[in-house]
């Protein structure tokens, strides 16, 4: 139980100080560009209403997950395809990290000119960011698959979907997740860029728009919904982590109680 | 929210940045003033440049240093922090700017529409073949503009209810002049607010205009101007004259003299030879159409721009 206590105050407590340093310091602002905070929540409260959170919020949460979605599935798929076959990882590797090296900002006008300016934009340039992490992940993953295993594997005859199953996403999937948690953020980050052209709802376009007519609190509002908006997608994901990883982090810890 | 040490530390790091850039213009011992004018790299600004190269500034002892950024709503920030002594913008956004409480104040004008159908800074163009044959036929249609809630869209409004069609349906859809091209061509977009040079651009590959918007928003319209501080409008006012005079000067040769403006373009933006030679030049009038903006603030609060009970004050604005 105190244990428990000890950890929320430990993860609280550097927040709460940051909020009381950041309105303290602040309180007396007269910098129009930076308000004080008392400013930001009373815009915050007025700014974020139900109807808001369904024009604004939610269109970019929806692209935000599809993208994720897209990139996961393409990223995983390819991951295992290119980390399986030696020569296809061969000859694939130098164009990904050719591919991962170009940042999906400059791509915008590009993907403009096949996507359009639709939504499927807008999830395009999420998911050419997204996938990278995930794909190069999976593929170092399904590499390191152990040999010992898969020569057991072949010895009981299992292969196919089950060998695919049981032994290779199994044994890759803490690296999956690990690049799966980057692309997440990444994904945030996308989101917002990809509204930046040629949008007219959205989280990062309300905040731009904000920004544009100068409503200075109403924009640090918008920010620190973003980062909200990120925290709790990460508890979401590591909460996912804990249910996928946990025979991983089991074995982990059974290894480290053991050495 | 990871790095939270980090994120104070930039926070404290910007705080002092904020401070400490907020010198004024500097005067070296012969009386020459050093000033930062935030400008916008397009042909609307030829004037400054071309004053610059004739001495115009020299004369009232200015020491000229533009500097180009990429769009007005990064010169606002700039001459309100008092990193800029004066920059340009355009009209709605210093009323939307004003509204909010930022203590900006117009010096002398900037570019004016000439007022002329067809023949202006900006319009709106149609594929020639695209069922859009009037202003009013652009509602409900998709209409690409630069800058949302800004002086585009208001212009376009304006034409478009003042000819009996309804502006409130227009779907207004927000990307660089650059891209505008392209996704017209496509069929993305059913029209496009553009200006110079890509309007001329445009209208040489074969696309038509269907609306000059600043000759329908209000006679000569005045669509950008040169503005500073009110503090410094009030405390230095030598100085804001002595801008004043060399910028209107440098108008009125601008103005005057459209060959040497269109060769000045080369030096400051990629537009170079034949484009410039084709392109409309906009009207460098030294006056302000007050009218003009009086029109505009009406309309920003009308069209939604300016909520609250905060009227823009064009009288305080205005020089």
């Amino acid at each position: 139980m105190t244990d428990i206590l000890r950890r929320t105050g430990l993860a609280l407590g550097l927040p709460l100080v940051l909020f009381v340093v950041w309105w303290v310091t602040s309180a007396g602002s007269e910098n129009f560009f930076l308000p004080p905070l008392a400013d930001i929540l009373a815009a915050f409260t007025a700014t974020w209403t139900a109807d808001r959170f369904a024009a604004d919020v939610l269109p970019s949460l929806v692209r935000l997950a599809a993208g994720y979605a897209i990139a996961a599935v393409l990223g995983i798929a390819l991951g295992v395809l290119v980390g399986s076959l030696p020569r296809v990882r061969a000859a694939f590797e130098p164009v990904l990290e050719f591919l991962r090296a170009i940042p999906p900002p400059v791509l915008v006008p590009i993907l403009m000119l096949i996507a359009g300016i639709g939504d499927g934009m807008k999830v395009a340039v999420i998911v050419s960011g997204c996938v990278w992490p995930i794909l190069l992940n999976t593929v170092e993953g399904v590499r390191a698959v152990d040999p010992v295993l898969a020569d057991t594997c072949r010895s009981y005859g299992i292969g196919g979907a089950a060998r695919l199953r049981h032994l290779v996403l199994r044994s890759a999937s803490p690296q999956m997740v690990a690049g799966l948690r980057q692309a997440l953020s990444l994904g945030i980050i996308l989101m917002v860029i990809s509204e930046m052209f040629a949008a007219s709802t959205g989280l990062g376009f309300t905040i731009i728009q904000f920004q544009r007519s100068f409503a200075i609190p109403e924009m640090w509002s918008g920010i620190i919904l973003l980062g909200l908006t990120g925290f709790a997608l990460s508890l979401i994901f590591k909460f996912f982590e804990a249910r996928v990883l946990a025979w991983y982090h089991g074995l982990r810890r059974a290894e480290r109680g053991r050495s | 929210m990871r790095r939270p040490l980090l994120a104070l530390a930039a926070a404290a790091a910007l705080t002092v940045s904020a401070a400490a850039c907020g010198e004024s213009a500097t005067t070296s011992k012969n009386g020459v003033t050093s000033i930062d004018v935030g400008v916008i790299p397009i042909s609307d600004v030829a004037p400054i440049y071309l004053g610059q190269k004739k001495g115009f500034f020299d004369e009232q002892k200015l020491k000229l240093n533009l500097k180009p950024a990429q769009g007005g709503a990064a010169i606002v920030p700039g001459v309100v922090s008092g990193d800029l002594e004066f920059g340009f913008s355009n009209v709605v956004s210093l009323l939307l700017a004003q509204s909010k409480g930022l203590p900006v104040k117009v010096v002398t004008n900037g570019i004016s529409s000439s007022g002329e159908e067809e023949k202006d800074f900006a319009s709106v163009i149609v594929k020639d073949d695209s069922k859009i044959q009037k202003p009013k036929d652009l509602a409900g249609k998709k209409v690409a503009i630069n800058t949302l809630n800004n002086a585009g869209d208001t212009q376009v409004r304006a034409s478009v209810r003042k000819d009996g069609g309804d502006a409130k349906s227009i779907k207004f859809v927000e990307m660089p002049f650059p891209d505008m091209s392209a996704a017209l061509d496509k069929g993305d977009i059913d029209a496009v607010w553009i200006v110079e040079p890509f309007q001329s651009q445009l209208l040489a590959d074969g696309n038509r205009i269907v609306a000059t918007p600043a000759v329908d928003t209000a006679e000569k319209l005045t669509h950008a101007v040169y503005f500073t501080t009110t503090k410094t409008a009030q405390t230095d006012q030598d100085l804001v004259k002595r801008f004043q005079a060399a910028m209107n000067k440098s108008l009125e040769y601008a103005d005057s003299h459209p060959d040497e403006a269109r060769a000045i373009l080369a030096t400051y933006t990629k537009i170079k030879g034949d484009q410039a030679k084709d392109m409309v030049l906009p009207k460098w009038p030294v006056e302000i159409n007050r009218e003009s903006v009086q029109a505009q603030a009406d309309l920003a609060v009308s069209d939604g721009l300016i909520k609250g009970d905060k009227k823009p004050d064009v009288n305080a604005l205005l020089p």
